[in-house]
């Protein structure tokens, strides 16, 4: 399902507080998140024990669930990290953090990992 | 007890009441989410507290020795290094980035420049109205929190701007209004009240709501019945009369401003606005403010405008600077750079994976007092104390305002300030 990603602030999912006071596991758990509108939720037949696996041109990444009344239909919200930058992209000399478009799919796949990351790029 | 301001954010809070024994902080009064967690640092497991360096793929301790020499050694070697952060530390420290990037010839920029240095960026063709926090606390009746989230960003914006009780705004709260103009739904809006205007617009329409209020700014009538951006007719005249009808409004721009629209800069259409309207107003004026995050954002921008007339983009050759057009970003995404100089940031989590992965491709150097993902990236981290906490220096507020940044503590290790890494390399790059 094509949907549109936005990375945004949020107090409860801090990066910066994750890598300032967090470990590995708790970077994991708050930050690789995308928070949808519940009628989103219905339509990709998604339940509590799945995973969201998002892609575009730019990467793809697999995340957790959180349902969320304030989101608008047919848009993810995700907390500012490294997760949802492997999403925004280089456009127009422009570095675009807001209204992305994605691929939207349930997934039992696990949450793609801190060090997946990490080493994907030292890898390149 | 000493009172002190906080580096947690931009809104650099001097109402901060610090109870300590000159070792340790025992009581931090006043402090948000934020700032409690910049204070919660100093005894972090996460906090770097000797050199690192990366030997056979892996990063381990090292001497300071060792870290400086492979530092000088990585730059010594390259011929375009790249200096990027900086809003994370003092004015001083910036001063001394600057002349890093002179010294050996690179190019610096900051975090502002991919944030709101690109409003002032914009300003420098249209003009802009700024204005300050104690001026909205005293005299403030509207406003305006445009593709910005203040509640979670910068969380004590609101208890000061809306909530407080001005000089000539006695009754605090019930005079002024505020109005939310985002596509989602954010934490600001729990603070709404009845005469408030939530204006929940569709995603990408934000360039269209401006240009029909200056539409209609021109010539009334021109709003259609079918309204715009998902807004009807009757809030988008609620707010542009409250726009016309302020007598002393303010709007906040967030990073959800900051995105090109139909290939048309939004900063700039919507400072146009801000003229018309100020132009018809009758009774007052409109203003800006920039919500930048990190706390010394402003602060590089002030720098670099007073020492080279350019708040951002700095290119040096030949110890001199040079004409260029280049911001970060094209920089790493053309390659045009050989080595990288972070300081205070973390490009490889904040950047897109287009261009953090041409970072990590090239040789890092890291300033910082904390893990991130370009730590476990760099070549060289050189641990740095926490500013604001173990170092004092001058910072500048959202608003562009300086204030000064005190010591409470002293760092651990005998961990120098960036201003002071800044200069050890600079004095080894003279000396060699």
């Amino acid at each position: 399902m094509e949907m549109l990603l936005n990375s945004v602030r949020m107090v409860d999912h801090d990066q910066a507080r994750e890598y300032a006071l967090g470990d590995e596991k708790s970077l994991e758990q708050n930050l690789p998140i995308g928070m949808l509108n519940p009628r989103d939720f219905e339509k990709l037949n998604l339940t509590a024990s799945l995973h969201l696996k998002i892609s575009n041109k730019n990467g793809e990444i697999i995340v957790g669930i959180k349902k969320d009344e304030n989101v608008p239909q047919g848009t993810i919200l995700m907390p500012i990290s490294i997760w949802v930058n492997q999403l925004t992209s280089f456009e127009s000399n422009e570095v675009i953090y807001k209204n992305i478009s994605v691929n939207v799919e349930a997934t039992r796949d696990p949450i793609t990992s801190f060090n997946h990351i990490i080493n994907s790029m030292k890898s390149k | 007890m000493k009172r002190v301001p906080c580096s947690g954010c931009s809104l650099l809070c001097d109402d901060i009441i610090v109870r300590s024994d000159g070792l340790f902080i025992d009581e931090v009064i006043g402090a948000c989410l934020k700032g409690k967690e910049r204070f919660d640092q100093l005894t972090s497991n996460n906090r770097i507290l000797s050199p690192l360096i990366k030997k056979n793929g892996v990063i381990e301790k090292c001497s300071w020795e060792e870290a400086l020499e492979k530092a000088i050694e990585i730059i010594k070697n390259s011929s375009k290094p790249l200096l990027y952060g900086f809003s994370n530390t003092t004015c001083e420290a910036q001063l001394k980035g600057i002349e890093l990037a002179k010294a050996i010839d690179g190019f610096i920029d900051s975090n502002a420049s991919i944030c709101q240095g690109k409003v002032l960026e914009v300003a420098k063709t249209t003009g802009i109205t700024l204005t300050t926090v104690a001026e909205l606390i005293n005299k403030a009746d509207l406003i305006v929190l445009w593709g910005a989230n203040a509640a979670e960003s910068i969380p004590r914006l609101l208890n000061k701007i809306l909530f407080s009780r001005g000089k000539f705004r006695m009754t605090g709260r019930e005079i002024r209004t505020l109005i939310i103009i985002d596509p989602v739904k954010t934490a600001s809006f729990n603070v709404m009240g009845v005469r408030d205007l939530a204006l929940q617009i569709q995603p990408n329409k934000d360039l269209e709501l401006i240009r029909v209020l200056k539409e209609e700014c021109c010539v009334a009538g021109s709003i259609t019945s079918e309204g715009v951006a998902g807004l009807d007719k009757d809030d988008l005249k609620r707010l542009l009369l409250h726009l016309s009808e302020t007598e002393n409004g303010v709007i906040i721009t967030g990073q959800g401003l900051l995105r090109p629209q139909s290939g048309a800069n939004i900063i700039e259409e919507l400072l146009e606005l801000i003229q018309m309207v100020n132009t018809k107003q009758e009774k007052g004026r409109i203003s800006l403010i920039m919500m930048g995050g990190h706390f010394n954002m402003a602060g590089f921008d002030q720098v670099a405008l007073s020492l080279y007339g350019k708040n951002g983009g700095l290119q040096f050759k030949n110890h001199q600077l040079s004409d260029n057009d280049e911001n970060i970003d094209s920089k790493i995404y053309n390659e045009d750079f050989d080595c990288s100089i972070i300081v205070g940031t973390d490009p490889i989590s904040h950047l897109p994976r287009s261009l953090s992965q041409k970072l990590a491709k090239k040789p890092i150097i890291v300033v910082d007092n904390k893990n991130s993902a370009t730590t476990y990236i760099a070549d060289i981290v050189l641990p740095s104390a926490i500013t604001g906490i173990e170092v004092a220096g001058t910072a500048y507020r959202l608003d562009q305002i300086p204030i000064e940044l005190k010591t409470i503590l002293k760092a651990p290790n005998n961990i120098p300030s960036d201003e002071e890494i800044l200069v050890k390399i600079i004095d080894k790059i003279n000396q060699s």
